[in-house]
């Protein structure tokens, strides 16, 4: 896989295809490299780099960069070059799959429509997912992942009661899209396998993720009610919400979907009186009462600790689970015991933990097999291995800045 | 049936919302995809709606169910009878991919574990989706989407610093485990195509969501600094996130250092170019006034409007879209992006259209399928006469 995406939609997509042994070539410019890299020259104190601290190689050092690109190979190369171009061709004739999540037309501005492509390799697949398509009004519109969740619904659907839309800790757009991305890219593949058919496959990461809530668009059609915030509230269940713990700032979420479990909470909580309370026997007068139920609950989970809570919870068949921080990922027995995450030493940032595979196979189970790559690292075994340039000519590559190791500009998109 | 999964058969095991998405794309892909559902109520999700006003509770009226299962087949199977199973096991023995979303123990005590099923079919892909996976302490620990939202740590990170840590509204960490499962499923079945080999895949929920926590995950394991929630103030940024505006809420998206002057210009403020808001920090600084200086512009203009003048100007600008402008968006109405679909029972609606869009020709989206739509077809197929099948719904078992 030719990969020339950047940030983390296309990154996503491509991690999930290199954990599972794709060969993906990741490429990137000295000028405009991956934005997740971080500026050339960072402010002291950035929290994604190893202690806070840059480095002299910052832009090898952020954990933000080196967590979506392991088992990847990193190349440069400037599309601006003749030069460039050549290497970028003949690239292009010996890959399955090119990627791309520049604005839309970049690429094809640069001499690379799918036409063009199809020349080099006529049963190229090629992946262009700008912001919002390859067509329509908005098709030059540029797009972040900030941006996408507000687009497609999601951040509508999220809040506090009463409270307006609340962006939420990461931007699920990326992956969303880059998940779609890769499972398409895998469907293509044994199409093309039966058929000897390439493709283009325009991806608007708008549609990809708006695809995902086609149950809210359906049930607005229906009912004429839009979506109301409820915060951490269901209209399913009751009482569903997270409660404080003894800790500061720790929470614990406990979820009752049905009567018996509401009794055992009762049970648990030690509030017979509760329990034996007729007005919270259904779930429409556990909904009528539920900050009366909150009050209660939180009464008691305040002075314990979360884990201890779920854990007594789920020993009488309640939902319930710690709200957990990055501390308390690393350390959770659970997760230790599947290997979720895993420590990954990288030549520039040290050893550190990163999220694993994403799941387990029993025979195929991939497996992390280097560290993401710093800027340019794999030039010369790509160059040299992969296109059997000469150790000569890749130096003068280098000499006239066409490849290289060292950002030439810190420009951030 | 056309598609890049033609020939594809998947016994479908799935029920409520994370392994039906990930069917769904398979069926869409033209995978012949038989949803297996338990006689009488079926599949829960056509419990949970919405529901259209005449239809309010049927079970083939659920928006939820309607959406998840497009373009599947249902037959209904009491997989607690002894003759259930054996039509499972018949079906297995012909399909190319199982995928099941019960609870770890469930397949296992109805004697249909990976084992056996794979000692059937020593070709079978079979992708399981459960909450916490196959192993580990938690495995038969119960959850819905706020439990398995609040361990895997996006929820921590979501939400104003002094309230309490917010959920997503919609299920995305459910639906995103269903993609990965989608994921999972075409390696294996990449695999399986080249070797004859199935394999099984286990998918946790939970862990799906710590799989796409890069910022806090990343920032603790790099520099032992826990990431704040942090409101629409995220990643350390200030004019990055949801303003309130005439009509709703809308997105200012600043962009990198040298596009903010165009932020002052279009909002009109000259106060906004000052030098000490030049910078990503020196905004993040002094973000309450950089916010006091934007809202009577922003109250005093709707969102399409400061949405298109971010946009002509380079700035990648948003606006929070309800379900309505969601349907009325120019944008996806362009590209025809929505496409018409009739139940008998739940009517006629509008459905958002592919997650993507390859030129060779792949999707299909029909309706979903009523409660044992497919049942004489499917058993039909496997061989069962009429008279076998009329005995089998009489036994409760169809």
């Amino acid at each position: 896989m030719l990969d020339l995406s950047r940030i983390w939609a296309g990154p996503y997509c491509t991690k999930l295809l290199a954990d599972m042994g794709a060969q993906v070539i990741k490429v990137e410019s000295l000028r405009v490299y991956d934005s997740h890299r971080g500026p050339v020259s960072p402010a002291r104190g950035i929290a994604s780099y190893p202690d806070s601290d840059g480095g002299e190689q910052p832009w090898n050092r952020n954990g933000w960069f080196n967590c979506l690109h392991m088992s990847k190979h990193g190349i440069t190369l400037e599309l601006t070059d003749v030069l460039g171009c050549e290497l970028f061709e003949e690239l292009v004739s010996i890959s399955d799959v090119l990627i791309e999540n520049f604005r839309f037309g970049s690429l094809a501005r640069l001499g690379y429509t799918y036409e063009d492509l199809r020349k080099l390799r006529p049963d190229i697949i090629y992946v262009s997912m700008p912001g919002f398509g390859n067509s329509g009004p908005w098709r030059d519109y540029l797009a972040y992942g900030i941006g996408q969740e507000q687009l497609s619904g999601m951040a509508h659907m999220t809040g506090y009661e009463d409270d307006g839309p609340m962006k939420s800790g990461i931007n699920h757009g990326d992956p969303i899209t880059g998940s779609h991305a890769a499972g398409i890219i895998l469907a293509g593949l044994r199409h093309r396998r039966r058929t000897g058919k390439g493709m283009f496959i325009d991806v608007s990461q708008l549609e990809s993720t708006v695809a995902l809530l086609g149950s809210y668009l359906l049930g607005y059609q229906m009912t004429g009610r839009d979506y109301e915030r409820r915060g951490n509230r269901s209209d399913l269940y009751a009482p569903h919400n997270v409660y404080p713990c003894l800790e500061d700032d720790s929470w614990v979420s406990i979820a009752v979907t049905g009567n018996n479990e509401w009794h055992a909470l009762c049970r648990v909580m030690e509030r017979v009186d509760v329990s034996e309370d007729t007005r919270y026997g259904t779930l429409q007068g556990r909904k009528d009462y539920e900050d009366d139920l909150d009050d209660i609950i939180s009464a008691w989970t305040c002075h314990r600790k979360a884990a201890d809570v779920a854990y007594r919870l789920q020993d009488v068949g309640v939902p319930s689970t710690p709200v957990l921080s990055a501390p308390g990922l690393l350390t959770d027995l659970h997760l230790k015991d599947r290997g979720t995450f895993v420590r990954v030493e990288h030549p520039w940032a040290g050893t550190h933990t990163y999220p694993g595979i994403a799941w387990k196979m029993s025979d195929t189970p991939g497996v992390v097999r280097w560290p993401a790559p710093g800027l340019g690292q794999d030039n010369r075994t790509v160059y040299g291995g992969l296109l059997g340039l000469t150790p000569e000519r890749i130096e003068a590559l280098e000499n006239k800045g066409v490849i290289g190791t060292i950002p030439t500009d810190s420009r951030i998109i | 049936m056309p598609g890049f999964l033609e020939g594809v058969r998947v016994v479908d095991l799935t029920h409520y919302i994370s392994g039906p998405y990930c069917t769904r794309l398979m069926a869409t892909m033209g995978a012949d995809v038989i949803k297996v559902e338990r006689p009488g109520t079926g599949d829960p999700a056509r419990q949970i709606g919405p529901f259209p006003p005449a239809r309010e509770d049927n079970p083939e009226a659920s928006a939820t169910f309607m959406y998840l299962n497009c373009s599947k087949k249902s037959i209904t199977l009491n997989l607690k009878a002894e003759q259930g199973r054996e039509v499972l096991l018949r079906l297995v023995d012909s399909a190319d991919i199982l995928v099941e979303n019960f609870a770890p123990r469930v397949l296992p005590s109805l004697g249909l574990s990976y084992e056996v099923l794979s000692a059937r079919n020593p070709g079978l892909v079979m992708t399981s989706i459960s909450n916490f996976g196959q192993s580990g302490p938690y495995r038969d620990w119960k959850a819905v989407e706020l439990n398995l939202y609040g361990l895997g740590g996006l929820m921590n990170i979501t939400g104003e610093p002094d309230r309490p840590p917010l959920r997503e509204g919609a299920p995305l960490a459910q639906l995103g485990a269903g993609q990965n499962a989608f994921v999972a499923s075409m390696t294996a079945l990449y695999h399986a195509e080249n070797t004859g080999m199935g394999q099984w895949t286990d998918i946790s929920i939970a862990e799906y969501t710590t799989n796409i926590l890069e910022n806090a995950l990343m920032q603790y394991s790099y520099s032992g600094r826990e990431f704040e929630r942090a409101g629409n103030r995220g990643y350390g940024r200030a004019a990055w996130g949801i303003y309130p505006c005439k009509d709703g809420y809308v997105g200012v998206i600043a962009g990198p250092d040298h596009r903010w002057p165009a932020v002052a210009e279009i909002m009109e403020r000259e106060e906004l170019a000052d030098e000490r808001f030049r910078t990503r920090l020196g905004r993040l600084s002094n973000a309450d006034e950089v916010d006091a200086l934007m809202l009577p512009w922003l109250l005093d203009h709707d969102k399409a409007d400061i949405f298109r003048m971010g946009q002509e100007r380079g700035l990648g600008f948003a606006y929070v879209a309800t379900l309505q402008d969601i349907q009325e968006m120019d944008q996806l109405n362009a590209r025809d992006y929505y496409l018409d679909l009739d139940h008998p029972v739940g009517g006629a609606y509008k459905y958002p259209g592919p997650p993507a869009r390859p030129s060779e020709e792949t999707w299909e989206f029909r309706r979903a399928p009523l409660l044992g739509e497919h049942n004489r077809d499917v058993m039909g197929d496997l061989g069962f006469s009429d008279a076998d099948i009329s005995d089998l719904a009489e036994a409760g078992i169809l």
